[in-house]
Formats: C-alpha cells, structure tokens, sequence
C-alpha cells in the first residue's frame, strides 16, 4: 500500500472525537454533534457523488478516551466509502498506542495515517523515518510550515500554520482596499510556499492545512474557491474543511449551503480536468537562492511572499545544491542567506557575472580589486561590476524582506518581467511552461470578495494563440490579445475567483 | 505675433512687478496686473504622426520653439500620476489619466529640432525610487521611443533627492499662500527651459488638474510625503503627498516650513494654494496640455470616471492663461470661484496664481491661436452625465 499523489483530499470530522470538539466550540449550536450523527453515516457520501474528492481525512485516535469508540463509529463509514472507491486517511496523535493504532486503522480499511512530525531537539519538526517505516499503513508528516525540515518529508507531506487565502481584514475598508506595506492592500496567499515546497521537496505532494477563520456564519463560495485555487493554481492540495455552518447548512439542504458546495465541487473539478497543469514548471529570469531553512527562512520565505505581491516571476534554488554546474537560463540570482558559497559555486556564480548575470547579496565575494559605485536611485547598495554582469551588495546585509523584494525587483528591471498585472488590485498570477517550452499557463486569482473586472495580464513576448480557462465553463474562451511593448496584453472578463489563461508559444 | 518667453530672468522680473504689486492687498490690483500669454488650440482626432504636425503648428502660432530652447537645457515634467499597472478599464494610461507617450515622443521631437541642447524628462515616480525609464516601462511604455526622437535625452525621478547632491530651494516671489518655499530635486533648477505637459482632466478635490496642478508632483515625497523625519528628508519615498493635502505634519525641518501651521486642514483650501505657491516659484515658461483622449469623474480611474475623446491639444507661455483656456474648453469658467463647477470642494487655483501674480485667467486679456475655443469646446460635465 502507498501514497496515490491523485487523492483529493477532504477533512470528514465525525464521530465522538468531533463531538467532543463541537461541545468545546464557541458556536455549539451548528447542528453537528447530532446524537445520529449524520457525517458518520455512510448515506452523508453521497455528498461525494459527482466531485473529484476520493480521500477523506478521519479522525482516527487523538490520544483520548474517545478513540476507541471513534474507530467503531467509523467502521460503516470507511466500509461503504471503500465500496464507493473512497481512500480514508486516519489522523492520529503520536505517542503511545501509535502502533496499535495505525495497526487498527490498516484492519478498517484506512490507506495511510496522518501524523504530526515530532520535534527534534533543536525545535524543527522532524520526521524520523524508522519510526514510521515500522508502522502498518504510510505515512503523511505533518510539520509546522515555519520549522519544516524538507529532509524528512514524506511522499505526501502536511503542512499546518498555513494562511487562510484573502485580504487581510484590517486592510479593508467597507469593500474597499487600503494600503499595507506595499501600498496594495495586503494578502494573504499559501502560493509562495507551495513554489517553495515544489523545489525543497520535489515529486512530492503537499497537503495544506488551513485553520478556516472564526466566524460563527458561512463561509462564502468564493472564500472556498480561493482556498482551492491558491493550493492548486500554485501545485499544492488544500485538504478541503468545512466551517460548522455550510456544515450544518447542506445537513439542512439549505440552499445557500447547497450552492457553496456546488461551486466548491465546480472548482475542484476544473482544476481535475487539467492534470497536466502541475508539471508546468515556474518561470523566472530570477532565482531566489537559500536554504530556506532555520533562521534564513523567514526572511528568504518572505522575500518569495513579496516578490509574489509584486507579481515577480521566479525559480527557487536550494542553497545546498545549487551551483554545482554553470549558470544557465538566469539573467538575476538573489543570494539571500548569509552564508557564503562554496568554492564551486563561487566559481559558477563569477561566471556566470562575468558573461553580464547579476548577483544580489548580503555581501561581497568577488575579486578585491573591484571599487564599488553606489545608484543614487538604490540607497544602500553598493554595485561591483565585474565582466559584463554586476553584484549588488546591500551594505550590512540583508533585514528588511520588504525592502528586499522591492530592490531586488528594480534591480533585475521591469523590462526582465515575464508578467505583469494591470489593474492588479488584490489579484495574484502564478506563470508556467509546460513540457517542451511551446505552452504557457498564467494562473490568476482573486483574493477580494468583490469579481475582478478589468484586469489586463501582459506576458512577454508574441504568443500565436491564446485562450481562457474559468471554473465557470467547460470549453476555453479564445481571448484577443494585442502587442503592447515588448510583449502581449490579453484583457480578461470579469471573473470572480480564478481564471487560467493558456498561451500557445510559437517556436 | 507674441514671442515665447525663453528668459527666466525675464519671468523673475514678471514675478517681482507681481510680488510689488501684491503690497497692494486687493487681489484685483495683482489680478489685472498679472501677465497674459498666448494659449494656442489645435484640434488632433487621435495619437498618431498628426501629432507632431498639429503641436509644430501651435509652438508657430506661439511664436516658435526655437527662439525658447536653441541651445538650451529643456525639462519637461510629464504628467503621469499614481501607479503605472492602473487602468480605467482596459485602457492605457496614456489615453486616459497620463499624458499620451505619442505626444511626448512628438514634443521632444520637436524640441530637438528646434536645437534644444539636452532634453530632460522628469516625474516623481510613484513612492519610488526607481529610474524614471523603469516606471515606464511598468506602465507598458518604452522609453527607447523618446531616446531615439532626439539626441541627448535623459530621465529623472524627481521624488528623491536623484542624481544631485543637494535639493534645490524655490522661494514663492511674494511669501507664498501656504509655503513661502519649497525643497525640490535639483533638476527643476538645472535647466534653462521649464516645461509642465498635462493631461486636460478634472480632479476631484482641486476642480481641475492642468499644466499647474501638475506641478503637485514636483514634490519629493521624501520631504512632502507620508511618514517623512523631522529633521532631514527621507532617503526613499515613504508615502503620499499627505502633508500637502492635510497639513497633518510639516516638512522637515531641513525645508522650508509652513507658513501658518495653523492653516485650515481641508484639501480644498491646501491644494490650490499649495499648488499656486508652486506655479510662482518654478515658473512654466511653456505649458502643454493634452487632451486627445482623456477621462471625466476624476484624475485617476475611480468608478465614477470614463474615457472621453476631446480631441484637443493645448499650449501657452503661461500657465495661468493656459489652464484658463483649457477650463474654458472644458466647458466651466475660469473666473468660477468656490461653488461653483468645476470648484464644488475646493477654491479656485487659478484665482490664487493669479493673485500671485503668474498670470492672467481673463481670457478677455489672453489671444488664442489656432481653433477658437467655442468650436473646440468639449463640455466635461455634459459628457460625464452622458457616460457615466
């Protein structure tokens, strides 16, 4: 038994271990912890019918005394969800019994377990691969996005600390942004990380856990679109959770909780319907290089968060592997670590300036002969050129990710974006190429409630053909486009949380 | 044939009879006194080779370019406000909010005919420091069009301090309304020839914004803007012009400091002087305003706002005479003070400039070239009811 990288996840709380959940919340009165408890009954999946959800995530043990009685509670459950071709991952807490445990959920006919990784001594979350080799069912770690250890990563692996996709509240007015830190209102998206993931654990697959915000009303469809479109235009899996309410609400055939579901099952399937859209590997003249890991990773994460806000297309390199071969297809390498280069990767990182590249980093490596200039327009910096290529170094390295982004877009130009967004307001665009170089994907999503209208995408270059893709429609919408410097507008419709544009590339 | 002013001597002593006059305090008595120039129309259906024709014909009925720029530093300070990835609709900026790159591209085309030594482009970029090239070229435009339309063109970001070691200081001839000076980056100082090239539009606080609302953004931000220190400018751009708008803050201290720190908080009341203070202490010596395409409801796209298409090109050797002509084409009267359109919030600028002594918004008193404005006219407020 393995890991199938095609599960589409869901979260199924029922049974005493959500009871009891439900006893606790603040919002008791959702109409879950019913004494029949309708989410246990096999007759609630059919639910499913029609969706591309195959894999329910269960509660299985959570170290209390209600885990027993969980597992029989389940049993009709998984049964009839097997019958059905449903896969059941249990979740369970480490500790004692774990063995017991999965042991028991191989017996009913789960697939794999979920676990949290433990701590290690130094307070990254690790998974110890010989204490889950042993266990009876694979698999999936669950770490704590900021403590990850990429090195232990499972074939499928869980993140949890993960941002609930949108406008962040306190920068919104009525229906109206306000500006944060980088004058747009400010947004909150998992996109970066999964890129991140993508890189640091490749052929793997990620699981997003999300806390859903607190509310005590429905979340919106299109709250629950952008969840999924953030994870799956990016690469990644939101395992889908349901708030008490909609909950409640499709147990009560409430039409607006109906309505919520069909549009979530809508942009499920849009995204199912294209598996080729995730081996559309990122694109970038840019590469952010660190080890994203320890204390460099808030700094170098958040340096991908921003160049993400400001719509910079880039390719991630691991620090501990980058560089052993000469440069190629970069035109800017963001060298955000203090750490410095091994003597192989120095050499490749000279090269490739002296044939015109740009290096920004926290300090100077190059030849000591080289007298720095400073841009007025870049306070802060100093520029060595070396060859036909520059480094910019930032005087006392670097602290500010904000500042980071900013600069390190100015440096490496705007006539080096491969995208842009015009009337971007709290839209943001993820750019791919596929197999081969000769297709193109520009995934867009909208993180305001409000549609976006008149959004234009620019891409560089002259493509032969284009076309959009939207949840909304089964076949895709030529799309006009006209040449607008050097590169391509396409004006989009209005569009309420995603939209895929598909751009033939001639050769 | 009125000849453009190319002396700046000449204009500082224009502001000196003004700042004399303005001992007299009635506004009237500097009113009649300010100086008129010669507003030329030209009528231009679209952004295109025309272009260059029709702005050629109008620096002819202005008296020439040549005589103005011959073997001078000419700045241009264009008109491209807020961020450049906003659009009103789908549209391009140029056809909209900014002065279109067409018309650009024309004038220093023109200018380097006309024997103009160096020709300086100049904008302060939005809360940037960026290279003037670089927002351009955010905005979908490309800069190489202006570098090869004449020799020796440069471009600044003149909301820093930029390629100067220091700001240069701008006293207001008579003490100003609001500042008695202004600290602004040192290419406004550094050119013989001072061109403001605007885009014809409204603007929801100050009525309208033209070739002197335009001077708002000559400002740094790194001393005029949000969050700035208090004593030193700021390196970089840290927010908008919030201090001009509300007087929440003064500069800092290293500039010059409001005149009444006291003075109403309302925009309507700030901007129009601040604006004015600007117009007498970096005079204009040609204004330029493009309305071709534009846009009603506003000077940046807003949901109340929509494209129009005037099809018009104005300039003059006074800015006040200049704005007066292009409000009168706009369909609202220059003389119009505070209540009245286009002025619902705000006084009326071109009042203030006048009673500073920059010019003249009589039109009774200004020769108009080219089209007659009542065959150019374009009603703004009509066509707002009409499309919005």
């Amino acid at each position: 038994m393995s890991l199938n990288p095609k599960w589409v996840p869901m979260r199924w709380p029922c049974g005493p271990i959500e009871a009891a959940r439900i006893a606790k919340s603040p919002h008791p009165d959702s109409g879950i912890a019913q004494p029949a408890d309708p989410w246990a009954n096999p007759a609630a999946l059919q639910l499913l019918k029609g969706t591309p959800i195959n894999c329910l995530v269960v509660d299985w043990a959570a170290g209390t005394t209600d885990d027993q009685a969980q597992q029989r509670a389940l049993a009709p459950l998984i049964a009839a969800g097997r019958e059905l071709g449903l896969s059941f991952v249990g979740k369970l807490r480490s500790g004692e019994g774990l063995a017991a445990n999965v042991a028991a959920a191989a017996t009913a006919g789960l697939e794999a377990v979920m676990l949290d990784a433990p701590a290690s001594p130094n307070g990254s979350a690790t998974g110890s691969a010989s204490a889950t080799h042993s266990l009876a069912l694979p698999v999936i770690l669950g770490f704590p996005r900021d403590t990850i250890d990429w090195a232990r990563t499972t074939q499928i692996f869980s993140t949890t600390a993960n941002v609930w996709p949108g406008v962040v509240l306190p920068t919104m007015t009525g229906d109206t942004g306000i500006g944060g830190p980088t004058g747009d209102p400010w947004v909150d998206s998992n996109g970066w990380f999964v890129l991140l993931a993508r890189r640091m654990a490749p052929h793997r697959s990620l699981w997003l856990e999300i806390d859903l915000p607190p509310s005590s009303a429905p979340l919106t469809a299109q709250s629950y679109c952008r969840a999924i479109a953030d994870s799956r235009a990016y690469g990644a899996h939101w395992v889908l959770a349901l708030d008490d309410a909609t909950r409640a609400g499709i147990l009560r055939a409430h039409p607006q909780a109906l309505a919520t579901w069909q549009s979530i099952a809508q942009t499920l399937a849009f995204f199912g319907d294209h598996p080729e859209w995730p081996a559309f590997e990122p694109m970038g003249v840019l590469a952010v290089v660190s080890d994203f890991s320890g204390k460099n990773l808030f700094l170098s994460g958040e340096a991908l968060n921003l160049l993400s806000r400001r719509h910079v297309q880039f390719e991630i390199l691991n620090r501990r592997q980058a560089f052993a071969a000469p440069v190629t297809g970069l035109k800017a390498i963001l060298w955000a670590d203090d750490d410095q280069p091994g003597s192989v990767q120095l050499n490749h990182l000279l090269a490739f300036i002296q044939a015109g590249g740009l290096l920004i980093a926290p300090a100077y490596w190059g030849p000591a002969a080289i007298e720095p200039r400073q841009e007025s327009w870049l306070p802060g910096y100093s520029i060595y050129n070396l060859g036909k290529g520059r480094i910019a170094v930032a005087s006392g390295g670097f602290s500010d990710p904000y500042q980071l982004a900013r600069d390190t877009h100015l440096l490496v130009g705007r006539q080096n974006d491969l995208a842009r967004l015009f009337n971007p307001g709290t839209t943001g665009c993820f750019t791919g190429i596929g197999p081969g170089r000769r297709k193109q994907i520009v995934h867009v999503v909208n993180y305001a409630e409000r549609a976006s209208r008149f959004l234009a995408v620019w891409v560089n270059g002259n493509p032969h053909q284009a076309s959009l893709w939207s949840p909304a429609s089964q076949v895709p919408r030529p799309l006009d486009h006209h040449p607008e410097s050097s590169g391509t507008s396409f004006e989009l419709p209005e569009f309420s949380v995603n939209c895929v544009l598909e751009i033939e590339r001639i050769a | 044939m009125t000849t453009i002013n190319p002396s700046r001597r000449q204009f500082l002593s224009t502001m000196a009879a003004a700042a004399a006059a303005s001992l007299a305090p009635p506004s009237l008595l500097a009113a009649t006194r300010a100086p008129a120039g010669r507003v030329a129309v030209g009528l231009c259906s679209q952004y295109n080779r025309h272009v260059v024709d029709v702005l050629s014909t109008m620096f002819d009925q202005l008296g020439g370019l040549d005589t103005l720029v011959r073997g001078k530093t000419v700045a241009i300070k264009l008109n491209l406000g807020g961020t450049p990835t906003l659009r009103l609709g789908y549209l391009q900026p140029g056809m909209t909010t900014w002065v279109h790159p067409q018309v650009v591209g024309a004038l220093v085309h023109l200018l380097g005919r006309a024997g103009a030594q160096r020709i300086r482009l100049l904008e302060s970029a939005w809360l940037t420091t960026e290279p003037l090239q670089q927002f351009m070229v955010g905005a979908g435009w490309t800069p190489g069009d202006f570098t090869s339309a004449a020799t020796r063109v440069e471009f600044e970001n003149t909301n820093y301090l930029g390629s100067g070691k220091t700001y240069a200081r701008f006293m207001v001839p008579n003490g100003g309304l609001l500042f008695p000076g202004f600290d602004l980056n040192q290419s406004y100082r550094d050119c013989d020839v001072f061109i403001s090239m605007a885009k014809l539009k409204e603007h929801t606080v100050a009525g309208v914004t033209l070739s002197m609302k335009n001077l708002i953004g000559i400002t740094p931000c790194t001393i005029y803007g949000q969050n700035v220190p208090e004593d030193e400018p700021a390196l970089i751009p840290t927010g908008g012009r919030y201090l001009l708008h509300s007087g929440a803050h003064a500069p800092p201290k290293s500039a010059p400091q409001p005149i009444d720190l006291n003075a109403p908080r309302d925009d309507g009341y700030r901007i129009p002087r601040a604006t004015a203070d600007l117009a007498a202490a970096r005079p204009i010596h040609l204004a330029i305003v493009d309305g071709i395409y534009t846009m009603v409801g506003g000077e940046t796209p807003n949901r109340h706002s929509a494209p129009i298409h005037p099809g018009l090109l104005v300039a003059g050797t006074n800015a006040v005479s200049t704005d007066a002509a292009c409000m009168a084409l706009m369909g609202f009267d220059p003389m119009a003070d505070r209540g009245a359109p286009p002025f619902e919030r705000a006084d009326n600028t071109l009042r203030l400039a006048e009673q500073l002594g920059v010019g003249t918004r009589d039109l009774t008193r200004v020769e108009v070239a080219g089209t007659p404005i009542a065959k150019a006219r374009f009603d703004f407020r009509k066509a707002w009811n009409t499309a919005v």
